[in-house]
This record gives C-alpha cells, structure tokens and sequence, in this order.
C-alpha cells in the first residue's frame, strides 16, 4: 500500500511535466496571440491601435521570442513559485486565481452538498419503492435532470426569477457588495445568492447520483446478509439504511477524489452566463484572449488537482475493497 | 435628398471654428463660483482651497443641454476588464481640444483656445491660468513640454516619430514654451490637421496624452529623476526597463495615483478592479453658465462583466444609470418592453455616417490568380452589389432601423458626397447583375451555377466575425442572394483573433467589417486608407508596398493609388479644399465598391442608449464615433439626477 502511493507520488512530476507541455502547446496552437486578440477587442470596442505601438507592446511582452523559450521562461518562473503576470490583467497569476478560488471553492462545495443530500435519499427511496409511483416521480425527474444542459436551466431560472418578481440572481454579489471588503453583511449577502448557482451546478450530478445508488442498492437488497437481517426482525427503514445502502454508496464516496478537479472546473458555461466571480470564466477568457501565462496556469493546476484527486480516489477505494490493493 | 440647412450650417461651423472658439469664454462674466455640498465642507474644513483657487482665471464653460443642473448621484456602468479601459477614456474625453456633440466642429477644452499661422505651420496653444491636476498642483506648459522631450524625443519610449508629429522629412515638429501658460509647435509643412489629430492625443488605448503631470511621472522619468533613481525604483517592482515602469505609471486607468484633468478620477480602484470606481475631480476646470462647478454627477461606477449578455441582461434589469457600450443592438426590444418596470429610457445614437455592415472585397487576393483577377474587377463588383436584396437585411438584421447606402458619410457632413454615390449600385436588380456575370464569361452550369472562365467552379467565401451586431446574419442573407446569381458563397464565422490572423496574411476573399471612419479619412486609422493597418482586407499587398517603401508587396494603381494621393494632399490643405477631396475620395469610393455597402446611420455600435429615466441633459442626439469619444461627447460631466 505504501509502495503503491510512492510510486504514485514519483510519477506526478513527470506527468505535469508532460501536462505542461502539452497545455502550452495547446494554448499557442490558434492562430495569433495576446496581441492580435487585443487588437481584435479594440476594433470591436471601436478603436484602433498603431503599428508601432503594436510591435512595442509585442517585445514588451516577449512574444516576439520562440516559443520554446516562453515555455521555458514560463517553467522557469514557475519553479521559483512565480505563476507569472496576466497580459490582460497586468496583474499577478497568483492574485487573480487566488481571489477567485475561495468563491469558486464555496460554491461547488455547497453545490456537492446539496448533490448528496438530494441524491442519496433520493436513490435509497427510488429503489425499496421499486416500480412504485415515487420511484417513477424520481425516474422521470432523473432524466430530465441529466437531459437539461445547466446553463439552460440557469437561464431559465434568471429569466423567470426576473419576470416574475423582478429580481435579477446574477453574480455572487448584490450590486453594493461587488466592491465592498469582506464583512459579515457580505457573506450573508453572498449566502443568500451562492444557493441558486450550487443548485442549478448540483442538478445533473444529483441525477447521475441518485442512479447509481438506486442500481447499486437493487443488487444488494436481495442479497442473502439482506434478507437475514430481514428474517431477524430488524424494523426495514434501520435495516436497509444500516446494511445495505453502506455498500451502495462505497462508490459515490470512493469517487470523491474525482471531485476535487471539477470543485475549480465545474460549471464554467453556467458562471460564464450567471456572470460568476469563480476561476471558470476567467479561464475561458485567458484562452479566448489568448492570455497564456494565465491560462497554462489554471490548466496547470487543474491538472494538479486532478492527478491528487484520482489518487485519492485510488487511495480511498483500496481501503474500501482490499481486492483492489493486492491486484 | 436636399442638402439641409442643417448641412450647411455644420459647413459654416466647420469654417469659422477656429475663429469662434476662442470667444466663447469671453461670455462669463461671474466672478464667483459654486461647488458640490461635499467639496464645499472639505474647504469649511480647511481640507480643500476654495472653489476659485481651484479653478482656472478662465474657466471652460459648458453649455448645459436642456438646463443647468444640481449636485449629487452616482451613475452605474458596466465594463468587460481592462481591455475595456476605453470605455473610461470615451466617457471623460480628457483631451486638450475636443469635438463639438454634432462632430464638426473642434471647441476648446484643456487649452483656451490656438491660434495658426497664416500657412497653417506654426501652431500656438493657450493653456488655462491657474488650471490644476486632480491633485492641485499646476497645469502649465511644461505639462506639454515633458511630453515633448520626455516621451516624443525619448528613443526609448518613441522609437520612431509619431506620424501626427512627423515633418516632411520625418524628423519631429518643434515644440517651444513661449511662457508659462503658451505652447508653439512649428511644423515644416502646412499641417491642416493638427488640431484634428491633437483631439484624439487624450490618453486612449493605452497611448500617453499629448499632456503629462510632469511634477508626478518625472520621478520614473531618468531625464527628470535621474537613471539611478528610476533604475532603483525599477527594481523594486521587479520589472526590465524603465519604460515598462513609466507605461505602467502614466496611464490613469491602470494607476489611481496618477493625477489627471478629467472630470471624475479614479482613487483607489484600476481597471482590474470588480468595480472601477471615479470619483468628482475638484480641480475641473469647467463651470456650468450659472457658474457651479461640474461635474454634477458624484461618482461613476464601471462594473465587471465577464459576459456581455449578463451585462445586456443587468441593463434589461435596470442596474445602469447610463450604458450603450456592450449594449446589443437587438435587445432593442426587449429593452424597451422593459424599461417602465426597470426605470430606464432608451434612445438611439445612429451611427456616424458609413456602413454598418459593408461587404469588403479584397483587391490584391493572391491564393487564386483567376479569381483574384475577378475580384479586383469593378464590373464584378457593381454586379454583387446590384444582386444584395438590402431592403430584407435592413428588416430582418436591422431591425427596420437605419438606411440602404454605399459607406460614405453621413447626409449632414461637409464631406457627403451627394445622394448619387450615397446610393449607387444599391438597387435589387437582379436581372442587370445576372448580365454583367454573363458578360464577365461566367458562364452557369447544367445546376444554375457559375464557373470562371477557366472552367473551374466559382466559389466565394466570406469571412464574418460575431462582433458588433447581426453581421453572421447578414452574411447569410448576401450568401443566398449570390447563390440566387449563380455564385456558390460559404459563409465562414470565424474566431476575432483568427479572422485578424487570416486578414494580415491576406488569406480572406470577403469579409463583413463596417465602415465607421468616413467623417475622419484623413487622420487616424480610415479605413479606405489602403495603408491603414489594423483595417480591412481591401488592399494588403498594397498596404505591405508602402509598409516597406516599395521592397515588397504590390505597388498600388489606379483608384486605390489615387486615394492615397487624395489624402496626402488634404493633409497640408485649408478646409474648403479638404470637404473637395472629401467629396472626390468618396464619390470615387462608390464607384469603385471596395466595399459594397447595405445599411447604414443604425444605431448598431454603441447606440441604443440605456438612460436612468431620472438622469437629466442627455442630448437626443448625439454625432455617435470613436474619434469623438462618444459618450464623451455628449459632455457627461453635465448630467444630473432630476427628480
């Protein structure tokens, strides 16, 4: 067991070596650069920009270098714990992921939250009530879940929460709080918005959830430990939640690891149209704007995330399945 | 269309604008000033010199639009980041000379007034007595002279002489401080426009204004400071030259330091703040006709967005005071359906003359000879443009709003020229087209389809960025209207920076770009200006000619070399002959359709207005451009809360 985590732990570097690469190659792969895309803003923003200063502006930046040798520069700073300065922000890396990461970690924790405690009951439920109307009522509501696209569902949910009462459930913030220091009034303002966004980020995963507790339960109800606990005479709500729903959910939890990465990635599309202040949008405007310190950083460390994250995984499902540890 | 009085009394404005200008401050005659509660504590504190050792002996006076207004509110607006820094630089318009809210006529702002020699050489600018940075210290002619030496002279910083400052041998004009308060700039040429080009010198796109507070940026300057001062504070914050210090320092969004003469400046907050918060300046140096200092307006906020349909979204929900920038054009309705619940009025800015969806086509196009060849022929032109059903993209793309014309300027500027080039070739007639094609030996198939002489299938392609508004759409609808002549069109929506791409390795065939420098050919960036760069597709090979004094690329003939001529020439001449040139490079322009033009004077770019419904003094109309700032030239510094 503890080989196992060594060895795994020796092949990390390498993999975000190789992580790395591939992320900066990625990112310079579209045409043109940081420049170009700025250019491209100002025409859209109805101004322009002189040559010169265009060509000034690319040797300030050292975009008229290799790539290979940003690469490296960016590696090298990178080691030295530098993550760099963002091109558009013309602030540090560290700084803009850093005040992003709180939030974004607050919502998809929340958003797991309300995913299992929506899920599991709904799962245990669906499956003792086999075939019954409940389960049909979760089966269908299920499927819908899984079906509806989030960003649609929070659309939806902006336009009707505007329509009909007139209040508009964009951003983490009230308008007074945007700006405002951290204070207790803001976290009970940020508390009373964060719930909608989890909510609608918690939708699909609740519904893949709640499948495979129902699956896994219906295996493990007919089981003999099942039906011996039965014939003792154990109340059936104490004896399916004491025996086998503990197996049922070995695999929900032993996934957990896998979360990790989606806690920062989750629910890009539904930040981008609930204009969110989480890492999501601002990763899809580095790659768009072609801002690739920035970008190579957060899908550097989405890869760090996820290389801890499958570990755990692993970690957690060998204590749980001792097969998996001799195999 | 008639020429308007209202044309002809923009031409006279233009004329006598030199010459009116400097009077106006001549009208005030009070002596004694009011300022904003607020302020006026902070001076009863002792905190804040009194409101008329503030101001300049002769301060600007700002006519106020329907009224003059009182004191206090905060106007909301959203921004998309720092890349969006403009969205601050149009709304202070902090410049020493500005253009008038019609965009005809240059009025004082910064400067008092000027004066040129008879033979337009020698310039001399009249600063303000007593006017002040936002910090209090004074704004003199050294101000522009540290711009002078320290950044147009500074090899570091100006590598090459700016083109607005170029004499005819390329050497920089000559700057001389006559006095405190007294700027002469000699030129070896006749240089017409350089008050012009000294309008758009406001500090935008990050470049430096043609005014700098020497007193705080001279400490990261080594001609003021010193090198080993500046190289110590370089250091410090970890950087590799003094210049990316100095830029770093010297742009007023992106340092809240930095003193400025706009009306509202920034504290604490930059541009890659979640809110840019810009707060009354109480140095302005403008007084309303009753005499209270402005602005009326406390303080603006620019909100961030990161998505520009939330952004849309908030202003259908009434979260800005004041936002046309991001505001989409077809949202229109849905924002006006909305705006009594959400307490808002919206109206519309046209757009200033041109084309608001222009089909460019390229004229050196390389990757195919044959084809090249077709799109370089005017008759091949004329014929696309007679085949576009305009009327069905005004409707369906447009909204209805605006007019079919080619891109020439709008029908109230001097430089219009006339209602034949503004509407030549734009009638739907289809059979006439279909002729010219047949004519050209393209000849159609047993599918209805054309092939080029050769043989070879005739294939266009038009390349479309999703920006500004409905161009995808527009781009289809042209597509089936050529498909319906014969001519197999593909319609490519492309990524911005792709299509920028693609466009400087001149890989496009066609593109949908607007045309919104029409009232502005001579200066700037125009973009029937082959040799503008960034602009349109229209002549690449030719632009990389005149990049490289003739080493490569293609020398330019005919109509598009004309052009250029027509624009050197209005370079070193008086008015009157500039609206001639004008008028010629636009007449010229429709007749050779480098750009086949569809609708235009929509309110498309930044022009459907969400206004507060209590915000008072917006001007109904407003000349909607770049150059002239807009909002900025509606003066926001005069807006005020009415109840």
């Amino acid at each position: 067991m503890h080989l196992f985590i060594l060895k795994r732990l020796l092949i990390a570097p390498f993999l975000l070596a190789i992580f790395s690469v591939i992320a900066f190659v990625l990112i310079q792969a579209p045409p043109g650069d940081f420049l170009t895309s700025y250019i491209a803003e100002l025409a859209q923003g109805g101004t322009s920009i002189g040559q010169e200063q265009i060509e000034a502006l690319r040797q300030q930046y050292g975009l008229d270098r290799p790539t290979y040798v940003q690469y490296f520069v960016w590696v090298g700073n990178l080691l030295q714990g530098d993550l760099g300065t963002s091109f558009e922000w013309r602030r540090s890396n560290a700084e803009l992921i850093g005040e992003r990461l709180a939030l974004t970690l607050t919502m998809t924790t929340i958003s797991l939250i309300f995913t299992w405690a929506i899920a599991i009951p709904a799962g245990i439920i669906s499956a003792v009530r086999q075939y019954s109307g409940i389960d049909y009522v979760i089966t269908v509501l299920n499927y819908i879940g899984l079906a509806t696209p989030n960003f649609l569902l929070a659309l939806l949910i902006m336009w009707f929460a505007f329509d009909q009462f007139g209040v508009t459930v964009t951003g983490l913030f009230s308008p007074e709080y945007v700006a405002a220091p951290w204070s207790l009034a803001r976290v009970a303002d940020m508390m009373s918005r964060i719930w909608l966004p989890a909510l609608v980020l918690a939708v699909a995963g609740t519904a893949e959830v709640a499948r495979v507790v129902r699956a896994n339960l219906l295996d493990e109800l007919d089981r003999p430990y099942t039906e011996m606990a039965r014939a003792k005479g154990l109340p059936e709500w104490r004896l399916v939640l004491k025996y086998p729903t503990r197996v049922a959910i070995a695999p929900v939890i032993s996934t957990l690891g896998w979360y990790i990465p989606r806690l920062l990635s989750g629910g890009l599309v539904v930040s981008v149209v609930m204009s969110l202040p989480t890492i999501g949008p601002l990763l899809l405007r580095s790659l768009i704007g072609q801002d690739m310190y920035l970008a190579g950083t957060i899908i550097l460390l989405y890869s760090v995330l996820t290389i801890v994250g499958t570990l755990l995984s692993d970690i957690l499902l060998a204590l749980l399945d001792p097969r998996i540890r001799t195999a | 269309m008639v020429i308007s009085a209202r044309k002809q009394r923009t031409v006279r404005a233009w004329l006598v604008a030199l010459a009116a200008s400097f009077l106006l401050p001549g009208m005030v005659f009070a002596q004694s000033y009011s300022e904003a509660p607020a302020l006026a504590e902070a001076v009863a504190a002792g905190d804040l010199p009194p409101v008329e050792e503030r101001l300049p002996s002769n301060p600007l006076v700002i006519q106020p639009v329907d009224e003059v207004g009182t004191y206090g509110g905060t106007i909301r607006r959203a921004f998309t980041g720092p890349g969006d820094s403009n969205n601050y630089v149009r709304w202070v318009y902090d410049a020493l000379v500005r253009f008038d809210s019609e965009g005809a006529e240059i009025v004082p702002h910064l400067l008092e007034g000027w004066e040129s020699s008879d033979d337009f050489t020698t310039w001399t600018l009249n600063m303000r007595e007593g006017a002040k940075w936002s910090d209090g210290d004074d704004f003199t002619a050294d101000d522009i002279m540290f711009y002078y030496n320290g950044v147009v002279l500074n090899e570091d910083l100006t590598p090459s002489t700016p083109a607005w400052l170029a004499n005819t041998d390329g050497t920089p004009a000559t700057f001389t401080k006559v006095d405190d308060y007294t700027i002469q700039v000699e030129f070896d040429f006749p240089n017409t426009l350089f008050l012009t080009e000294l309008t758009f010198r406001d500090g935008a796109d990050r470049t430096l204004a043609a005014f700098l507070p020497s007193h705080y940026l001279g400490q990261f300057h080594p001609d003021v400071a010193g090198e080993e001062a500046v190289q110590a504070l370089v250091d410090e914050a970890g950087l590799s030259s003094w210049v990316d210090l100095f830029m770093q320092k010297a742009i007023p969004p992106d340092n809240a330091d930095r003193p400025t003469m706009a009306a509202w400046v920034a504290e604490d907050s930059t541009v890659s703040d979640d809110v840019f918060v810009v707060r009354r300046n109480p140095y302005f140096i403008g007084v309303d006709t009753a005499g209270n200092q402005l602005p009326y307006v406390d303080e603006v906020q620019f909100r961030y967005f990161a998505d520009v349909e939330a952004l849309n979204f908030a202003a259908v929900a009434g979260e800005f005071d004041f936002q046309a920038r991001h505001i989409q054009m077809p949202n229109f309705p849905v924002l006006v359906e909305n705006s009594e619940r959400s307490g808002y009025r919206v109206i519309t800015w046209p757009t200033f003359g041109g084309s608001d969806a222009a089909l460019w086509v390229n004229q050196n196009y390389t990757l195919d000879e044959e084809l090249g060849e077709l799109l370089a022929n005017r008759d091949f032109r004329i014929a696309l443009s007679h085949g576009i059903e305009r009327e069905e993209i005004r409707e369906s793309a447009f909204l209805g709003l605006g007019e079919i014309r080619q891109p020439v300027p709008a029908p109230w500027h001097p430089y219009y020229p006339g209602d034949e080039a503004a509407t030549r070739y734009t009638e739907f007639d289809p059979d006439t087209a279909n002729a010219m094609l047949d004519e050209l030996g393209l000849t159609r198939g047993s599918d209805g389809m054309r092939s080029l002489p050769s043989g070879a299938p005739l294939r266009l392609e038009i390349s479309v960025v999703p920006a500004f508004g409905p161009w995808p759409d527009v781009a289809q609808l042209i597509a089936s209207d050529f498909a319906e002549l014969g001519i197999t069109t593909d319609v490519q929506v492309r990524e911005r920076t792709a299509h920028f791409t693609m466009r400087d390795s001149n890989e496009l065939m066609m593109e949908i770009w607007n045309e919104d420098t029409t009232a502005f050919p001579f200066t700037g960036n125009p973009k029937i200006d082959p040799r503008s760069n960034p602009a349109t597709i229209f002549a690449v090979e030719n632009r990389t000619w005149y990049e490289t004094n003739g080493e490569r690329g293609w020398e330019p003939e005919g109509s598009i070399a004309r052009i250029v001529e027509i624009i050197e020439e209005a370079k070193t001449v008086g008015v009157d002959r500039q609206i001639e040139l004008a008028q010629e490079l636009y007449t010229l322009a429709s007749e050779e359709v480098f750009a086949i033009g569809t609708v235009g004077l929509t309110p498309m770019i930044q022009g459907v207005v969400v206004i507060n419904e209590n915000l008072r003094n917006v001007p109904a109309v407003v000349a909607n451009d770049w150059p002239l700032r807009t909002p900025g030239d509606a003066r926001p510094e005069q807006f005020f809360y009415g109840n």
